[in-house]
């Protein structure tokens, strides 16, 4: 499992519906809050680099010092992006596919309104259960 | 490393710009921007200041195209340790700029710049210009001969001619003195040497190295000036000898550098002409660049020096020329490995340009979020040098960020953007993605960490503003994310950045509290505008619904119009607006003034101030008077909090409610406080119309409301006022309303004699009212009132009538903007009489209570009666003293009470008494003066004597009141039936009932009347025939001595004697007498029979075993009474036994008429009609 990673999904407003800190180092607010600035810094990349490829999985798209970001897009243009520092794109790209499914999963929830937060504790312990698996 | 670098830095000759002497800060910056304007000085211009002293070595100057370019260095720059290896990193002229006003004596100016000058060691041409001298300093400055240039004071159009003539002198001579140098250089050589040469320890071998290299490194420089002197292709040729050189001579940096100059030189000679094929060669080239730089990494003195910033700046350079955005790819991988590298750096300023470079390359590429990312890495930067002015930059690069954070300050906001929003939140149901759209980019936690940082710069840079700024964003838009000690934190942030700014500031972001509209209270009944309609009379109407329905479907057009401008404000009234406040921090919450904030310039808010709790939430009314006709718009709320001043816009919290209801921001304000929810409220056109009259109204003494008791009558007085400044011209009074009817009478005539009401007049106009009767439900309450105690209080419910007084000024129409005649307003005046109804005496039963007592047979009584037998007994009022009486008519005692039963659940006692008004006299008859008390929580009975409505002639009138027909003689006729009897009867109860009045007095002011209709309906509907009718013949017995010496001259005079004391003895003859009167119009026929009953009821007239003998006829006496007279018929009786006998006559009548059978309830035409008489007692004495 990797030392850092965050995770989020961010919708298509950009505005992020999931966040997630899965790495096993000690949680730090302030290493959270800069994994934050890079992941929403990483989106005008992904902007422009999303509609050069018909794969949802970008590979790694963007780096700050020693810290990678992943992404895969969704059809729906929902972005589910990590930040990481070990470079195992195999498990990053099923930990990728597991999620979009439960993503989906959620989607498909009559309740929940496209776009908004997903605070379904249920998707925050399968997360978190793939991340351990796969990262 | 330097800012702002680029390809073409390299041709850019530096120059110091340097203050001479004390200049102010603004005319400085106003002569350097002059100077910047002349950064470019063709080489065609400057032709005329040239002089070639001998042959120019830049030998393929293009002197027609080509030109120069300055790079101004305002304050100047120390000296490089890289100049050796760039030449347009040397400063190659210094330009003082001495302001004469302000450094009077010239010649100490002149020392000055000479001193500045000589940091330049580098400068080529030195000029010190000096502005807008005096004349003496001007006379001065023309014997002058050193190198200080007066600017005589001209307009700015001619100093800019003459700067610029000086610029192009100055590049003249800076041309001319790099030819010098460029020949000095080719003939003797120079030692050319960058901090990367080891200057320690020069082996032999570094020695003949180092020998081997100069050339190139010469080569390069000189291609360098050839650069600078605006000649790319003498550049050109220099630069391939330098690179040769330097590759034979493993020189890698020089190489580099040669490299970079080249490209320079190959862009310039195209002239910014550029086409892919010459993208491609400058990438390839630059590639090269930046790998040679890598190459000359030298890692023995990695610690001291680094060629890294090279390659950055390289690196940066080549993003710069690349950066389009259909390059993004290569500019985004060569800006990322710029980034790697600045970990390497070993100068923190280095890092800090690195940075800003990058974030500014991302920004014209059009990467915001990137850009603000470095931009916040800058920021960081600059707040770990602790001091001010590092505090200042790093709050205003934190700025820059906060559009792409969507954290800016309101004031930075775009007027487009507001727009936006505004329309969005006006249209109130908006599509669910719109509404995601206006939440877009809610990186809460990213945002907080920028507040805050832009916070902490803030407090450091010392702008008590903007840290007020940023606490209250942050505190307005994350206040759930933060604890409470934060909360506190921020609260306390915010008061020390109030202290130090000036009392009365404004900022344009809100702070605390939340403010929504909660509703504007549509006018106040009293003050109730009414359209009028000129045409009509009671111009009031139609403006109102008429009609039964509330809702009606062809009015649903006008109403919703009406709905959306129906406000209408009066100038100089005022009014209110409730708006709610939520404060849903942990920390008491002080608004020190909060008003509404109008920008049309017609409302003049009244400010109040408002206490907020910690957690919670309050409407407030706020109130304002308009002071002139318009319209009125209400934004928001300008608040006072925090010692800012601040506006407050609603339409933003709507914003804030939507996107919570959407579950997209964090929290609602006023939900957390526990407010309920509210629906959204349209803000109403508002406009203000010119100034009305008004009225106001006061129930005189009774200030809260008048508490009566059911059915009690009492007089107000309602004062009515005219506390506008127009006067009343027409005014009419209405009821409306629940218990209309409880209003007795209104004195219109009073208020239509004081028109027109002036301003500050004032009329009194009386009104009774009557008290209703309260319902079952309403005594329910009243009952659990009074059980809970609480009995002073009125109960709120809207059963009391209201007065609506429509009143208006003059008719004189106004002339509107649009030519449109309008007639003012008429307002409608409610005046609810606040009555308060109270359970008074309760009815509870009502009984007829009937009885006979059956009269003596004396001499006297009967005779008593019969002369009171006279038709007219209505006129013996005086016969009323006595309740038990004998019935006239029948000649019994007759007892016939209608008996109230009565109970007071009141605490207070009431007093009874009854009254008739009887038929044919005016005037209330009252029965008794004795009157009937009930003490509180008891019940008392009230006997009501019935007798006196009996009518004293049975006729068809009473009948047949408008039934002609019925009296005809031909008989029967069908109109004559059940029903109409029935209707009849209740006519008649009606009557009857409306004559019983029942009134009660209480206390010292309390009167009121009993409502006992329906009861007394209800009890007297069987027997009403009964009472009110007389039978149709009434029968009496009297003893006769005194007549039987009229009719047989048989005189007992002993009996006579006796009668008094025992009238009747046995064993004696008993003259008696029976009565038949006629009490019909008509003369009745029948046969009457006489019986005479003992104690025990049996006959004892007839029978084995009678015991009373008789003389005379006792059976079949046929007789005729004609109508209204009395026929006697005369027998004797002869009692054997002593005892009480019962006498009764009864008659058969024979060809009764119709009257008679109703009478008499006949079901069949042949049925017998009856009649029997009351029975008489007769007393027999024994004769011992």
């Amino acid at each position: 499992m990797a030392t850092t990673a965050s995770f989020v999904i961010v919708s298509r407003n950009d505005i992020p519906i999931y966040e997630a800190e899965v790495g096993s180092a000690a949680k730090k607010e302030e290493a959270a809050q800069q994994h934050q600035f890079i992941l929403h810094a990483a989106l005008d990349i992904v902007q422009d680099l999303a509609w050069t490829t018909s794969a949802m999985f970008l590979k790694s798209v963007d780096r700050f010092n020693d810290l990678v970001v992943s992404v895969y897009v969704t059809a729906g243009h929902t972005r589910l992006m990590l930040l990481h520092d070990s470079r195992n794109d195999d498990g990053i790209k099923s930990f990728f596919q597991e999620v979009h499914e439960l993503y989906i999963k959620t989607l498909l929830n009559p309740l929940y309104l496209p776009g908004s937060r997903i605070t379904s504790s249920h998707f925050d312990t399968k997360v978190r259960a793939l991340a351990r698996k796969y990262l | 490393m330097e800012p702002d670098v680029s390809i073409e830095t390299c041709s850019m000759i530096r120059v110091a710009v340097l203050p001479i002497g004390p200049v102010p800060h603004a005319l400085l910056r106003d002569y350097a921007a002059m100077l910047a304007r002349h950064s470019r000085i063709e080489l065609a211009s400057i032709s005329s200041f040239y002089t070639e002293h001998q042959k120019s070595p830049f030998a393929h100057q293009p002197w027609d195209s080509g030109l120069l370019q300055f790079k101004f260095l305002l304050g100047g720059s120390p000296p490089s340790p890289w100049e050796d290896f760039q030449s347009h990193r040397k400063v190659l002229a210094v330009i003082g700029i001495c302001h004469c006003p302000s450094s009077p004596d010239l010649d100490e100016a002149v020392d000055l710049f000479g001193s500045a000058c000589r940091g330049y060691a580098s400068a080529l041409v030195t000029r010190c210009f000096a502005f807008s001298p005096g004349d003496s300093q001007l006379e001065d400055g023309q014997n002058r001969e050193d190198n200080l240039v007066l600017f005589p004071p001209a307009d700015m159009q001619t100093q800019e001619l003459h700067l610029l003539t000086m610029m192009q002198d100055i590049a003249a001579s800076l041309l001319m003195e790099f030819e010098k140098w460029v020949l000095k250089a080719e003939s003797s050589g120079t030692l050319l040497k960058t901090p990367l040469d080891s200057q320690a320890s020069l082996s032999s071998e570094e020695v003949i190295k180092a020998k081997k290299r100069r050339l190139s490194r010469a080569q390069k420089t000189i291609g360098d000036y050839c650069l600078l002197a605006g000649s790319p292709v003498d550049a050109n040729a220099h630069y391939s000898t330098a690179l040769e050189l330097a590759r034979l001579t493993g020189d890698y940096f020089w190489y580099a550098g040669a490299l970079e100059g080249s490209v320079c030189a190959l862009l310039i000679d195209r002239m910014g002409q550029i086409d892919p094929v010459l993208e491609e060669e400058v990438k390839y080239r630059y590639n090269s660049v930046i790998m040679h730089y890598r190459k000359s990494f030298i890692q023995d003195n990695a610690q001291r020096v680094s060629p890294l910033s090279f390659e950055l700046e390289a690196t940066l350079k080549l993003a710069r020329f690349l950066c389009r955005r259909e390059l993004a790819k290569d500019v985004v991988d060569l800006l990322g490995t710029a980034a790697d590298g600045a970990k390497s750096l070993i100068d923190a300023s280095d890092r800090l340009i690195l940075y800003v470079e990058i974030a500014r390359l991302y920004g014209t590429l059009g990467y915001q979020r990137k850009a603000a990312f470095f931009s916040r890495q800058v920021a960081q930067l600059y707040m770990q040098q602790e001091n001010r002015l590092a505090a200042i930059s790093a709050m205003q690069v934190l700025a820059t960020t906060t559009k792409t954070y969507r954290v800016q300050s309101r004031a930075s906001m775009s007027k487009n953007s507001n727009d936006i929003i505004s329309s969005h939140a006006d249209s109130g149901k908006t599509h669910n993605q719109t509404v995601l759209s206006l939440f877009e980019s809610q990186w809460s936690t990213i945002q907080m960490v920028v507040l805050r940082e832009i916070l902490l710069s803030a407090v450091r840079a010392g702008d008590p503003l903007a840290a007020w700024s940023a606490a209250a964003r942050l505190l307005r838009s994350y206040y759930p994310l933060i604890t409470p000690a934060g909360q506190n934190g921020l609260a306390s942030a915010l008061a020390n950045s109030a202290e130090r700014l000036p009392s009365g500031i404004r900022c344009a972001d809100p702070a605390l509290p939340f403010i929504r509209l909660h509703s504007f209270p549509i006018h106040p009944l009293q003050v109730d505008l009414i359209k009028r309609n000129p045409a009509r009379d009671d111009w009031w109407a139609g403006s109102a619904p008429s009609g039964p329905f509330i809702y009606t479907p062809f009015s649903k057009g006008d109403t919703n119009d009406n709905s959306k401008q129906a406000m209408l404000w009066v100038v100089g009234e005022p009014v209110q607006v409730l708006v709610e406040l939520a404060n849903p921090c942990g920390f008491d919450l002080v608004v020190d003034s909060i008003y509404l904030s109008v920008h049309t310039g017609n409302f003049d808010a009244i400010p109040i101030s408002v206490k907020l709790p910690s957690n919670s939430s309050k409407v407030i009314s706020l109130s304002g008077i308009p002071t002139a006709v318009g319209s009125v718009k209400i934004p928001g709320c300008t608040v006072h909090c925090f010692g800012v001043i601040t506006e407050h816009l609603f339409k933003d919290v709507d914003c804030l409610l939507l996107g919570a209801a959407q579950g997209l921001v964090l929290s609602d304000p006023f939900r957390c406080c526990g407010s309920p929810k509210l629906k959204n409220l349209v803000v109403p056109n508002i406009s203000v119309i010119s100034p009305l009259p008004l009225l106001v109204s006061r129930v005189v003494g009774g200030d809260g409301g008048v508490i009566l008791y059911e059915g009690e009558i009492r007089d107000v007085r309602i004062s009515l006022a005219n506390a506008g400044t127009v006067p009343i011209e027409q005014a009419h009074i209405a009821l409306s309303g629940k218990n209309q009817d409880a209003v007795i009478s209104v004195s219109h005539e009073t208020l239509q004699s004081v028109l027109p009401l002036k301003p500050g007049a004032e009329v009194m106009i009386p009104a009774t009212i009557k008290a209703w009767q309260l319902g079952l439900t309403e005594h329910e309450i009243a009952g659990s009132k009074k059980a809970s105690g609480s009995m002073g209080r009125p109960p709120k419910d809207n059963s009391s009538p209201m007065l609506l007084i429509y009143y208006a000024g003059s008719l004189a129409s106004e002339q509107q903007s649009n030519n449109e005649k309008v007639v003012p307003y008429g307002r409608r005046l409610v005046v609810p009489l606040q009555i308060c109804v109270l359970q008074g005496l309760s009815f509870v039963n009502a009984r007829l209570l009937s009885m006979e007592i059956p009269a003596d047979i004396t001499e006297n009584h009967p005779k008593a009666a019969s002369s009171e037998v006279s038709n007219n007994e209505v006129s013996f009022p005086e016969r009323i003293d006595s309740l038990v009486k004998i019935d006239p008519n029948r000649g019994s005692w007759g007892l016939r009470f209608l008996e109230l039963e009565l109970s007071n659940p009141t605490d207070v006692g009431f007093e009874i008494s009854v009254s008739f008004e009887l038929e044919n006299s005016s005037s209330d008859d009252s029965l008794s003066n004795t009157k009937t008390r009930i003490d509180r929580d008891h019940s008392s009975r009230v006997l009501i004597p019935l007798e006196h409505f009996k009518l004293p002639v049975l006729d068809s009138s009473f009948f047949m009141k408008d039934n002609a027909q019925a009296n005809g003689p031909s008989g029967r006729s069908p109109s004559f039936s059940d029903k109409s009897t029935k209707a009849e009867l209740s006519a008649c109860i009606k009557n009857l009932i409306s004559r019983i009045k029942v009134r009660w007095h209480s206390g010292r002011n309390s009167a009121g009347e009993l409502d006992i209709k329906d009861a007394v309906k209800s009890a007297l509907q069987t027997s009403v025939m009964d009472v009110l009718l007389p039978d149709p013949l009434t029968f009496g017995f009297r003893l006769s001595r005194n007549a039987s010496k009229d009719e047989n001259g048989d005189s007992d005079t002993h009996n006579v004697s006796s009668s008094s004391t025992s009238p009747v003895v046995a064993h004696d003859m008993t003259r008696m007498e029976v009565l038949v009167r006629n009490n019909t119009r008509e003369t009745i026929k029948m046969s009457l029979n006489i019986t005479c009953r003992d104690v025990a009821g049996e006959n004892c007239v007839e029978g084995d075993k009678a015991t009373v003998l008789w003389d005379g006829v006792l059976n079949d006496i046929t007789m005729e009474v004609p109508s209204l007279q009395e026929t006697i018929h005369r027998f004797t009786l002869y009692f054997l036994v002593p005892g009480e006998y019962t006498l009764v006559a009864a008659a058969l009548i024979e060809d009764a008429n119709e009257i008679l059978r109703a009478r008499a309830k006949t079901t069949s035409p042949d049925e017998p009609i009856f009649c029997r008489g009351p029975p008489f007692r007769v007393r027999v004495m024994g004769t011992s």
